[in-house]
């Protein structure tokens, strides 16, 4: 079980979007704690606290102990809401918990053993279908991470679930043997040929486009800008 | 360089980029992104010469995804055409860009890679972008 990190909060008096808007300006972040059977407290988390938390990728399967007005509360984060443009915290879901619970969880797959791959030495790429693998599990019982051996694999080749030992009273959410990952070739670098003729590498894949266009439908394809007859309005 | 296959209309009104992205903000492939930071008209070119520069940069590792499709055609009036008779024809693919969407992903490169190849890219486009990074790595 992962050791419990101390967060002080205070109570939040007012909420709705003003409020909620002051309380950010003043550094604080509001938050709310919910969960148990027992009524939803409006709270705030002082922004520094919280965005050295989330910046952690275990933040939504680390137990943090809240600590209002002396009174302890032992929560996970459930919801993080950020800015989109700044990614700064907008406000978090605190969900209570107690010994029968049982929740999803998505724990992250980390990847040991990269350079016993033959498929990543020949420049493979690993492509990581899931960095998070939805579990079901007790609060009390959360496994840190979900290690996956790359040894022996090549390009082409795929790591499922099944492939790593789960923890005991611990599953999926579903019966499938899905996918984690996949060493797949690299991205396609078509620079040889574009730096041989990239004038007309740009013009086929036009004519090409100009002439699906056709196909489909009159309307989507755009003549080539060089095309002087076909720019005339009158 | 990307363009829809078809098109319900052959022609799209001017429209404005107002306030931040709603969805497409967050890393959904890659480790690595580049984020818009001020809204702006990408061009399926601006994409294409982005994305060769960052390819071209990473050399056979890695993988990219372009998280914005340019389906707006943007028409142009000929040079010395009187204004009036209509509206001119469809030159051009543009994505329309908000703030904080993701525009390129990479994976399976270094982060000083990674750096360095948006750093690159940036300077194709006419957003001001900034560099992110999934938790942890």
């Amino acid at each position: 079980m992962v050791e419990a990190v101390t967060v002080s909060v205070e109570v939040r008096e007012r909420t709705g979007k003003g409020a909620a808007r002051a309380q950010r300006r003043a550094g604080r972040i509001p938050a709310v704690i919910y969960g148990d059977k027992q009524d939803p407290i409006t709270i705030s988390v002082d922004d520094r606290e919280l965005t050295k938390l989330f910046h952690s990728p275990r933040f939504f399967t680390q137990i943090f102990e809240l600590n209002l007005d002396g009174e302890k509360h032992q929560v996970l984060a459930r919801d993080l809401q950020v800015h989109p443009v700044t990614d700064g915290p907008l406000h978090v879901d605190f969900m209570r918990f107690n010994q029968e619970t049982r929740i999803v969880l998505l724990i992250p797959a980390t990847f040991i053993n990269d350079e016993l791959s033959p498929g990543l030495k020949r420049g493979g790429v690993l492509n990581i279908v899931r960095r998070e693998v939805e579990l079901l599990c007790s609060p009390l019982n959360i496994p840190g991470e979900l290690v996956f051996d790359l040894e022996g694999l090549d390009i082409g080749d795929a790591i499922h679930i099944g492939a790593t030992e789960l923890p005991e009273d611990v599953a999926t959410t579903t019966d499938r043997d899905f996918t984690v990952a996949t060493i797949s070739a690299p991205t396609l670098m078509p620079s040889d040929e574009e730096e041989a003729e990239p004038e007309e590498g740009e013009e086929g894949m036009d004519g090409e486009e100009g002439v699906d266009g056709e196909v489909v439908s009159e309307d989507t394809a755009i003549p080539d800008p060089s095309d002087d007859g076909a720019n005339s309005n009158d | 360089m990307l363009q829809p296959k078809r098109t319900k209309y052959r022609k799209a009104q001017k429209g404005r980029i107002h306030g931040n992205a709603k969805g497409g903000a967050s890393l959904n492939f890659g480790a690595y992104g580049l984020k818009a930071i001020t809204p702006g008209r990408i061009t399926a070119r601006q994409i294409e010469a982005a994305r060769r520069t960052i390819t071209r940069h990473m050399r056979r590792q890695g993988r990219i995804w372009i998280r914005i499709f340019p389906d707006i055609p943007v028409s142009t009036k000929p040079a010395e055409v009187r204004q009036g008779k209509g509206k001119g024809t469809p030159e051009y693919w543009i994505a329309r860009v908000k703030r904080g969407r993701i525009i390129f992903e990479l994976d399976g490169v270094t982060e000083v890679i990674a750096r360095r190849a948006f750093e690159l890219a940036s300077a194709k486009l006419p957003n001001q972008t900034k560099f992110v990074q999934r938790a942890g790595n």
